[in-house]
This record gives structure tokens, sequence and C-alpha cells, in this order.
């Protein structure tokens, strides 16, 4: 059997501040721990070396304001790039499956960066994803966010693609931040049904997860037959973590794994640095690759501490049974909004950016294509931390769209460029790869 | 002077050094079944050359270890691991008679399972039962913490006096469980056997009335006192490839990029220096098939020799892997890559007309032109050589990172010069060096590169240091010496290294290298804020300090 590759990225040199969740000792421990393990000179693992992104890998996701260079350190290019590696070698099948364990995380990234979000700046996964369409002409990917909390980053980007199926699981968005996740976030009109979430009573344990993987994640993953399923792996549903008030277990993370059977996971929170990580990732590499893992546990974990409450499960399994239905409609109420539907589907959008205190209000406007999923206009602003107020214009055409919806948004890209009401212009050409930005104070124009 | 000795697998090479010159060489066939006998015989050649002059210092090369391990005929061993809660017991393939015990330390050195009384008396009872005689032990975290091996330790000895046991907390403090345990295992199966080499030695030496320092070559290629050896006899495995690489830098003392292939009968081993500094394996020496925590060179094998058989089957010609005796322009038999490369280049070695009678002989049989085949050959042979120098130099670029800046500052490999080691380097390196559009150097004492570089290589040792503010310890290797910390309040970084040169200097002293203490430099520094809320409650501090490999200090060079 292949090997399961794992590249381990702890960034030793990298923290958002020094006392912050997320720094330089995060992922110390766990060091520690798998090195000590030895389960790098396993013949079930190979281990891969950091790789490095490149700014059009980021553009084919994100609408950087008012630049790339602005908000992405090496750090970022470096954990990007890295799991851009990992799905490399997924893909050329030198191993079965594979685990970026990778920081700085990325699943609260949305399509516009005006800065941190969430401990995040740039989305690795959806950098991920747009790569593998790209490079390798994947089509239908899943998504499973198994972070405590709500990855509304990816869920923003992934929005209005039917091609995507994004399922979260996470503490209620009523409980922690960043406050979404409902049950009734389903998707854009024309990708309904493909965003999934579900939210969590506090103190959920191993029992309620495995619940709700066993009798929904599964059947959808059976039915929506993803080319490649991606875990977004949190490790923060721990019952020791200090951010978070779920109560799962480093085994019950295994079988979380174990049952997924991710091609690619891609480590995102978990900041119980010392009493949970370690073992989480020791439990995942073991799941991952095929290793008994029933002698592991967490030095303080005791099976009897968590007991699911009846009263839990209740509620997971009537969520349960109504996120299935709404799955397995999808389709006939895809086609009902294409029938009622207008030229342009609009919404708007208010964005809080918790690491920096930064507020974005958006207007979305998405084409409600006979044919594709749509083009969409994104026209955002905020008062970036300079004082300045960047006004931006956004036009992003996905992967699957028709030629129709590519001109046409190289036509609306054209218009806003010279309509003074934006400080920049953008055009995500994911279709042609190609992507533009246009400054329009400088009337300067760069092409990736 | 000064005397170095490399036991290799075939043969036994000696020199005589003073000065900045080879007073003397020696080389003889290895009697594997009587190294000791081998060695002696070629220490009393170079004896009666140094005539009256006083020797100063002998160092040895040999695979004694290795082949113990090799042939299965260490002693029998038992092993008792203590892995705690992770990976399934079934994984740790190490020792047929491996005993598990419950107790676990975590990487803080925090106890989190205690030690299983009863378990262990059953352990020890068994163990008595079945007659084993030597007992390694290794728990997880014992770098941290090692009180768990120590008691197991006691606990044993106390019931079974009879019972030599080694524990893996003084053997090695590097994180890699199964690499500690598999190294402990290794040094209770060839302890005793080394000691009594060691005593022979010792004894011999005595019998011819010399009073010089004895030291062993370790797979670093740095000595070791012999009396330190007896403790730690797996660091001398894989010496001789290490004298290899130290002896082809003592011909080219210089800071450059260079790949030493050392050309052999049947195998050619490379290893790479950078910048004037042997590249160590990330992984260990690998024995048997198994990670060890042994320091040692990078190195690789091919099966690519001077005496490589020619052959061939149906249109293809081969190389090798197997020898049948020596060249023929050296009374061999049949055509080997030394013919070939005679042939092809006109070099002259040997009797150059028996190469060229063997390679027509072997050209008629397979229906070519004699000068197709050997430019055939020397193609496969130097696209091998050349293939497999790439292929170091891409794994060396491609090891793993675990910061930013050491992905950023990618690195690459510029090769300055290949250096060639063995009799037969200086027929085909020219060539490999060409193809590479590299310089070469083949020097006159290349063919007793290994014993040179074994007379003037220096001692080498490596302090690794772990310190926890927060829990107020230190843990320390050589020793697996674990200590509460005397400093109170805020640790800088300079305060831990000045910890580590402080045993350094310690260490220096036992061993008798005082004098390259000074020379020791940081191989890693990592410091880590310990947050716990959103405030500072400690400090974890990873070093590393070492006396890298070099050369003694009289050491200036050798002169035809």
């Amino acid at each position: 059997m292949k090997p399961t590759g794992i590249l381990f990225f702890p960034a030793f040199d990298w923290a958002i501040s020094p006392t912050h969740p997320e720094r330089e000792e995060r992922l110390l421990y766990t060091r520690d721990q798998i090195f000590e393990e030895g389960i790098m000179d396993f013949p079930q693992i190979r281990e891969y070396q950091p790789g490095l992104a490149t700014a059009k890998d980021i553009a084919r996701v994100h609408f950087c304001v008012p630049d790339i260079d602005t908000h992405i350190t090496e750090a970022h290019l470096v954990s990007a790039g890295s799991a851009l590696l990992m799905a490399d070698a997924v893909m050329q099948g030198e191993v079965r499956n594979g685990f970026a364990i990778i920081r700085p995380p990325g699943h609260h990234a949305m399509t516009v960066t005006h800065g941190n979000r969430g401990f995040c700046n740039i989305n690795n996964e959806a950098i991920m994803i747009e790569y593998l369409r790209k490079k390798y002409g994947v089509k239908r990917i899943a998504i499973i966010d198994t972070d405590v909390h709500h990855g509304d980053g990816t869920q923003e980007i992934y929005y209005n693609d039917p091609d995507v199926l994004f399922v979260s699981f996470h503490q209620d968005g009523r409980t922690l931040y960043p406050g979404s996740g409902f049950m009734d976030e389903l998707g854009g009109p024309l990708a309904y049904g493909t965003t999934i979430n579900i939210p969590l009573a506090p103190k959920t344990t191993d029992t309620g997860i495995n619940y709700a993987i066993d009798n929904l994640i599964l059947p959808m993953l059976e039915e929506f037959k993803p080319e490649l399923i991606i875990n977004s792996a949190g490790q923060d549903n721990h019952y020791s973590d200090p951010l978070a008030n779920m109560a799962f277990s480093a085994k019950g993370y295994a079988d979380l794994n174990k049952k997924l059977k991710p091609d690619i996971a891609v480590l995102e929170g978990g900041y119980s640095v010392e009493t949970a990580l370690p073992y989480i990732n020791m439990a995942l590499i073991m799941a991952m690759a095929n290793i008994d893992y029933s002698n592991l546990r967490e030095p303080d974990y005791v099976p009897s501490r968590f007991k699911e409450s009846k009263r839990n499960l209740d509620y997971i399994k009537d969520m349960v049974e109504k996120q299935l239905n709404v799955f397995r409609k999808r389709e006939e109420i895809i086609a009902e909004n294409r029938q009622k539907a207008g030229d342009f589907h609009s919404y708007h959008r208010s964005i809080f950016y918790d690491t920096e205190y930064l507020h974005e209000d958006q207007r979305n406007e998405l084409r409600m294509c006979p044919q594709c999923s749509g083009f969409r206009v994104i026209n955002s602003s905020c008062q970036h931390h300079n004082g300045r107020l960047y006004k931006v214009s956004c036009i992003s055409v996905p992967a699957n769209a028709c030629s129709q919806c590519q001109e046409q948004a190289r036509r609306v890209y054209r218009d806003m460029s010279t309509y003074n009401h934006y400080d920049f212009v953008y055009l995500q050409d994911r279709l042609g790869d190609e992507y533009r930005s246009f400054d329009l104070q400088k009337d300067l124009e760069k092409v990736l | 002077m000064l005397i170095g000795i490399d036991v290799g697998g075939t043969y036994t090479d000696g020199v005589l050094f003073h000065g900045n010159s080879i007073i003397a060489a020696e080389k003889r066939p290895t009697d594997e079944n009587d190294l000791k006998n081998t060695l002696l015989q070629v220490l009393d050649e170079l004896l009666k050359a140094a005539g009256k002059a006083e020797i100063k210092r002998i160092v040895l090369s040999t695979t004694l270890v290795t082949n113990i391990l090799a042939t299965g005929k260490g002693e029998r061993t038992a092993l008792i691991l203590l892995p705690g809660r992770s990976l399934p017991y079934s994984e740790y393939k190490i020792c047929p008679e491996t005993y598990f015990l419950k107790g676990s330390i975590d990487f803080r050195g925090k106890e989190t399972e205690s030690l299983d009384k009863a378990q262990l008396a059953q352990i020890i009872n068994d163990i008595q039962l079945s007659g084993v005689k030597k007992l390694a032990i290794a728990s997880k975290f014992c770098n941290r913490n090692a009180e768990h091996e120590i008691a197991v330790k006691k606990a044993v000895q106390e019931k079974c006096p009879e019972i030599s046991v080694s524990i893996s907390s003084e053997i090695s403090s590097k994180l890699n469980f199964p690499r500690r345990a598999v190294s402990t295992y290794f040094t209770a199966m060839t302890i005793d056997k080394w000691n009594e080499f060691a005593d022979e030695i010792e004894e011999a030496i005595k019998a011819r009335g010399l009073q010089t320092e004895i030291h062993i070559l370790k797979a670093d290629g740095g000595t070791m006192p012999l009396q330190i050896s007896r403790k730690r006899p797996c660091e001398t495995v894989f010496s001789g490839p290490a004298a290899s690489t130290m002896g082809g830098l003592a011909l080219d003392q210089n800071e450059k990029n260079s790949v030493v292939v050392d050309i052999g009968g049947t195998t050619s081993d490379i290893s790479l220096i950078i910048s004037g500094q042997p590249l160590y394996a990330s992984r260990g020496a690998r024995i048997e098939d198994k990670f060890t925590h042994v320091n040692a060179f990078a190195l690789r094998s091919i099966a690519l020799g001077g005496d490589s058989l020619i052959w061939h089957d149906e249109d293809i010609i081969q190389i090798g892997p197997q020898r049948q005796g020596v060249a023929a322009c050296f009374g061999g038999e049949h055509a080997t890559v030394t013919d070939v490369f005679n042939y092809h280049l006109n070099l002259g070695i040997g009797n150059s007309e028996m190469s060229t009678a063997s390679i027509e002989k072997l050209a008629g049989k397979a229906g070519m032109d004699s000068a197709d085949l050997t430019a055939n050959i020397v193609d496969m042979a130097v696209e091998r050589l050349t293939r497999t120098i790439r292929d170091m130099f891409r794994e060396w670029e491609n090891e793993p990172a675990y910061k930013v800046w050491e992905v950023i500052n990618k690195r690459k490999f510029h090769l300055d010069r290949i250096i060639g080691i063995g009799a037969a380097a200086k027929s085909i390196i020219p060539m490999v060096a060409e193809r590479m559009q590299v310089d070469c150097l083949i020097h006159e004492y290349s063919p007793v590169a290994n014993a040179l570089g074994a007379s003037v290589v220096r001692p080498t040792l490596a302090v690794d240091l772990h310190i926890d503010t927060q829990n107020n310890y230190y843990t320390v290797d050589p020793g697996g010496l674990k200590e509460e910390l005397r400093k109170a309040g805020d640790w800088q970084l300079e305060d831990a290294r000045q910890l580590a040169r402080t045993h350094l200097d310690k260490v220096c002293r036992e061993r008798g290298m005082e004098e390259y203490a000074a020379e020791s430099s940081f191989y890693m520094e990592e410091q880590f804020n310990v947050i716990r809320g959103w405030s500072r409650s400690g400090k974890i501090f990873d070093l590393g300090l070492q006396v890298s490999p070099g050369f003694i200090k009289e050491y200036k060079g050798v002169e035809i």
C-alpha cells in the first residue's frame, strides 16, 4: 500500500503576536510527540518538505485589498504552498492521502481580504482547490470542515459553487466566533444545498458528532460523489480547548477521519497546544495511515467522562434529518430558483475582522446564468488602519463558467475601470486563469 | 608520531604520520575471523617504521560492531519498552524478546501514568526464567524524565544482579523513541564483545611497551577515547566510510563543496562535504535496516567498484554487482570495470595487455566491437555515479524545514569538486568530474586516504540541552542527566548557551579534549515562550552544541 504523506510545517518563527494563541509554541509539543513516536521513519509515512505558493495561486481565490503584498507574509506563502505540495503528492499518486500540519491557518479568510479574520489571512483549502482544478482538471470536491468554529471563509468562497460540497460542523454560532453557520445557510440560489451547516450545542461529545458523520455527512458524500474529499482539520472540538466548549476526544478525531477517508487533510485551528494537539495530530496521522489507534489516548482522558444527553442527541437527529432532506432536494430547488430569477441576484453583507477590528461592507451581484453558476461582482468598502477608506470592485469568474459569463465579466471589469467611484477594480478570471488589478488613482494595471 | 588504522571489510590500511608526511603505509587483507590479529600485524609494521620515535596517538576504525550486528552474532538481549498510550505495541518490531510495561512520561517530563509495579515484577520474573543476561530498557520521553527507566533498571538489578542493563537515556537524548530503543538494544547486544576487544587492544599496546593514547573513530568522523567507547560501542559503526570521507577532506583541506567518492573493489561509497563540513545523515545511521541515533555521515553506497565484473546477457552488457577476483590487468580472469577504463582511456594500469585480451574476448562473445563495448560501459559507470551524486544533492536540498526562513532561503548545492579515494579512483573519477563539469582531485595518497583520515582527525562531541523554565529543570546529553535550574527568574538565550557551554567544557575535560572546547559551535538554537492564559509562564530552549569533525591542531596538510 502507498504511504500517507505528512507535511509538518510548524512555522517556529511566526506568530500573530507573542502571546496570541496563534504563536510559535502552538505545534511545539506536537513536534515533540510525533518526532518522539518516530512515526516519520515508518514505511507507512512519507515526509514532505514545505513549498511556496505564488501570487497567482492566491489571486485564483482572493481579492487582496489593495494588493497581495500588503497582507501576505512569507509564512502565509509557505503554509498555503505546503497545502499545494501535499495536494500534488496525492494527485501524482506518490501517496494514498496526505496531511498538511501547517500554520498559519486559513478557513476564516473570505474572497475579499482586507486583513486578518479569525487568525486567517488567506484560505489554504480554497487556494488548494483552485490549484487542483487548474492543474489537474478536478471538478467535484467535498470539504468537510471539522474545526469547532464555523468555516465561514470557505463557505463564502464556495457559496455559489454547486461543484463544491461544503459541510461544516461546529459549535453553535450563538455561542462562539464567528457567529454564523446556522442551518439556513444553504448556498446561493444556483448552488443551493451544497453548503450544509451542522451547528452543535456546547459540550457535544464524540457520540453526537459521530451520529452526524454516519447519518448525514457520509450519505451526502456517497450521493455527491466528489472526486476528492478534503478535511479542513481543526482540532478545537477537543474537550480541553481553551477557546471553545466542546467535548470531543483524540480518539473521536481518529474515528472521524477513518470514516471520512479524506484524500487531503489540512490543519486549521486548535489551541489546546499541550493537552490536545500532540494527541489529535498523532490520532489523525494514525487514522490516515491505517495504523490501529485503539491504544491512543490523552493522559487525562477517561472514557466515561463525557456522556451525550438524550436531549442533545434528539436535537442532532432532528437536524440531520432536515439537512439531509434539503441536500436531496437541492437540484429541484436550484431549478425553481433559475425559473423565478431575474438577470442578477443581489445581496448585502457586513463583515467584521475580529483580529484587526475592521468593518467591511459588501454588495454582491450574482449573474443568474442559465448555463453555469454565474459570475459575481463584489463591491466592497472598508476603512483600513492607515485611515484610508478603500472602495473596490471585484469581479469573479468561476472555474466552471460559460464563455458568455466570462465575456460579460470582462466587460464589467473594463467599464468599472473607467468609473471613478472605485479605488481598485479586480478581475479574477479562473476560466482563463488570468488575474487583473487596476489602480484607478495611478492608472496602473497589473496582470498575473 | 601518529598512527591511523582502518580495519575495513576487505583490506586493513594503516599509516604512520609525522609532521606533514606519511612515513609509512601498510595494506593487508582483513582476516574477518581475527580482526585483532590483522590490526596488530599492521600496527607492528608501522611501529617498526617508527623505530624509537614516540607514538603520540593511535586511532582505530573497525568493523567489529558492524560485523557483530550484520551477522547476528550479538548476545541474546531482551528489551523492555514503555511506549505509553499511543502507537500499537505491534509497531515495535525491534527485538524478538520484547516486554511492554505500563507507565508513561509526556514531552514536558511529567509522569502521566505511573509504573505498573505488579506488571514489572512479572516481567522481571519472566526475564529471569528466560535466562537472558542482557537487557535494554527504553521509555518514551526519557529524554525529559528518565525516572521510569532508572526505576526499572534498579528493580531488575535488585532481583537479578547477573543481568547487565543498558538504559536509553544514557545512550541518547534526541527525540525518537524507536531509534533510541534500537540504539540501546544494539548497545546491550555488543557491549561485552566490544569490551573484550578493547581489553585485548589495551593489553597488546601495553605488551609493546607503548604509552600512547588510544582512540576509536566514530561514525561521525571524530574520535573518542577507547575508555569512553566501552559504554558506547554502537558509535563505532560505519567508521570506515567516515575515515574515507575525513581522508578525502584531509587531502583537500578547504571550505569548498565537495563530493568524496571512495571506489573500492565492489562498491563505491559517496559522501558530501558542504563548505568544508561533512554532511550528516538526517535520520541517523541505519543499522540492519533500522534507524538509530548514531550520528553518521550521509552515505550512499552503490554496487560499482574497480573489480565489478563485466558480463553480457543476450544483447545487454552489464556491470556487476558480483566480483570474480581482481581485474585482468592485475592477474584476474575476467574483464572488470578497471580493465574497461584501462582499455578505453589507455591508462597503462598493471598489465594492460591482459585488459585488452579480456575485453576482446568478451566483445567477441557478445558480438560487439571492443571500442563500442568499452565506450558503452564507461558511459554506464559514469552515468550511474553521476546520477547517485545528483540524487544526494537533491535529497539534501529537500530535507524538511520547520521555519519560514529555511523555506524562503531554500538551499541549493553547487558542487566545486570531486575527491576520488581508493585505488580505482584515478581511472574513473576524472570522467565523472568531466561529465559534471567540475574539478577533481586524485591524490598520490588516495589509496590510503582512509587511514590518513583516521590518523589526523580530532575528537568530536555533541551536547544536547533541553531547558524548561516553567517546570524548572534541564536535561542534558551525553549523560542523560536531569537537574534543577539554579538560576531563578528570566532566562535569556545567552543563559541557555552558557549552560550548554558549561556542560561541554565538563565533558571535554573528562575526555581529555579541552583544547577543542573553544572551537565548539551551536548547530541548533530554539527558544519558545510558554504561554498560559495570555501571559508568559516560562520558556523552553532546545540547544545543540558541538565540536564538529575536523583535524587535530598539528595537522597542516600532507605533502608527497
